[in-house]
């Protein structure tokens, strides 16, 4: 970057004014929200629905008196299964302790209302044929698997993250535009500098380059404004979500997506530039 | 230096120049005269490359403008002065930036392009006014700092379209000496002006357009 050059980038970024603070500030929060969301989506990748993660199947029994038995033939069939039986009892009091608002209330219901459960924790890779296996006993009324389960919360939790990149990409493309209209504001406001520059000589790179480079910075600084917000974010929610540390190389992506975005932008304003001379 | 070879331009089908043709040496003082509309403008936009012909060649300082690519277009404004009747000063830049601000194009150090604003405002007689901006300054001044502006850049060729258009009598004739001074040193010179009285006081080849047309290409004022 020549003097000329960089002197107008200073020129340009304090001309911006008002109205490039909004595009850096639109820009840190679009990167905060994407690498939060981001970052959240990894944790739910790599901690709650992640593939090596203890599966469990749970029966329920049509006769709690089978449940030894059931058990029993279970070992024998997939053998080194740890199998856990419920009571029916034992099911309400859990149950209770779930709500305990209405824990005296599930506590006075008869313990026939209640279900005898089966509980097997297997490997992730056997869980289908052990719920298979179990769905066609008699003594069996329902299977669960821990799988099937993960499957709709990735479902559902799959749709939210589209729909929350969705956003945060439209946010994105508004940054942009707002970079835009911040250099095309500057160029129609330097119009008259433009045509004198280019009679005395100015070459195009030198009369577009400060303008590109505004929008590039105002982006990066939006970016790192972003990091430091998500920096933030990612301390608030580590209580709730632990291990959602940011990587350092996810971090140095927001920046760039930044400047990336701002230098987009400018060039798009650019084309409010007068034609020659 | 200038070539202009049956030349004819023409804005929406209204012709502004009709087959002009002109020589002017290396080293002479031109001025280009005719009424309202005669063309003198298009003249000067077409031999600073603002505009190309419709028709015809034309050729400054041995380079043919219409083979000019944009790039070479910047090179070539910078071996030339222009000078315009509304001065076109950067308002919003001091006195001394809108010189260095010409200098920095070329990439020029700081120390460098101060001192020769400084000394390109000095021969102007602008060297106390450096911090004032363009609207602080009376026309002749502003006039005096486009001058200086076209100056530093030592072009062969200066062109002022209607430069005393904005000032009085005794500021253009300041004025008018001032280009002479440029000329003595070697610089080419093409001034247009529909001011007879200012051909009369500073007789000079002078060519004469009419509706586009050169009418007359002599020293001094028909009579």
């Amino acid at each position: 970057m020549n003097r000329h050059v960089a002197r107008e980038l200073r020129r340009q970024l304090r001309e911006s004014g008002a109205a490039g603070l909004v595009a850096v500030l639109m820009v840190t929060a679009t990167t905060a929200l994407g690498g939060t969301l981001w970052a959240v989506r990894q944790w739910v990748r790599t901690q709650l629905l992640a593939a090596d993660r203890p599966a469990a199947v749970v029966a329920t029994l049509r006769d709690p008196a089978s449940s030894a038995e059931l058990a029993a033939q279970l070992g024998r069939r997939f053998p080194g299964l740890r199998v856990e039986t419920r009571s029916r009892a034992a099911v309400r009091d859990e149950l209770a302790s779930w709500f305990p608002e209405f824990g005296a209330t599930i506590q006075a219901l008869e313990e026939a209302s209640f279900p005898a459960l089966l509980e097997v924790t297997v490997s992730p890779s056997a869980i289908d044929d052990i719920a298979a296996w179990l769905r066609v006993r008699p003594e069996v009324v329902l299977v669960q698997s821990s799988k099937a389960w993960q499957e709709r919360v990735s479902v559902v939790l799959s749709r939210v993250f589209a729909a929350g990149f969705t956003f945060a990409l439209g946010l994105l493309a508004g940054c942009g535009v707002v970079v835009l209209l911040v250099i095309r504001l500057l160029v129609l406001d330097h119009t008259d500098e433009i045509v004198i520059m280019r009679l005395i000589g100015a070459h195009e790179a030198a009369i577009r380059l400060p303008y590109l480079f505004c929008g590039a910075v105002l982006g990066i600084a939006g970016g790192f404004l972003g990091v430091g917000l998500l920096v933030l974010v990612s301390v608030l929610l580590r209580p709730l979500l632990p291990g959602t540390a940011m990587q350092p190389g996810f971090l140095a992506v927001l920046p760039v997506l930044g400047g990336g975005v701002g230098g987009v932008g400018a060039a798009l304003g650019l084309a409010a530039l007068p034609d020659e001379p | 230096m200038i070539l202009l070879e049956d030349v004819t331009k023409s804005y929406r089908s209204r012709p502004a120049l009709r087959g002009v043709s002109a020589y002017v040496e290396r080293g002479e003082f031109v001025f280009l005269t005719g009424p309202s509309g005669a063309g003198k403008s298009t003249y000067l936009r077409l031999l600073y490359r603002a505009d190309l012909a419709d028709s015809g060649h034309i050729e400054v300082n041995g380079r043919d403008l219409a083979r000019l690519r944009r790039r070479e277009v910047a090179e070539f404004r910078r071996t030339l002065g222009i000078v315009f009747q509304d001065f076109k000063l950067l308002r919003r830049r001091t006195v001394a930036e809108n010189i260095t601000f010409a200098l920095s194009l070329l990439n020029v150090s700081e120390k460098e392009q101060q001192r020769r604003a400084y000394l390109a405002l000095k021969q102007m007689g602008l060297q106390n006014r450096t911090t004032a901006l363009p609207d602080e300054l009376s026309g002749g001044e502003q006039q005096r700092v486009a001058i200086a502006r076209a100056l530093v850049l030592q072009p062969d060729l200066v062109l002022a379209d209607e430069p005393t258009g904005n000032l009085d009598p005794e500021r253009s004739t300041e004025l008018m000496e001032l280009f002479r001074a440029i000329n003595y040193q070697g610089t080419t010179v093409v001034v247009a002006t529909h001011d007879r009285t200012l051909i009369e006081a500073h007789p000079a080849r002078t060519l004469t357009l009419e509706r586009g047309q050169l009418v007359r290409d002599g020293w001094g004022l028909s009579p």
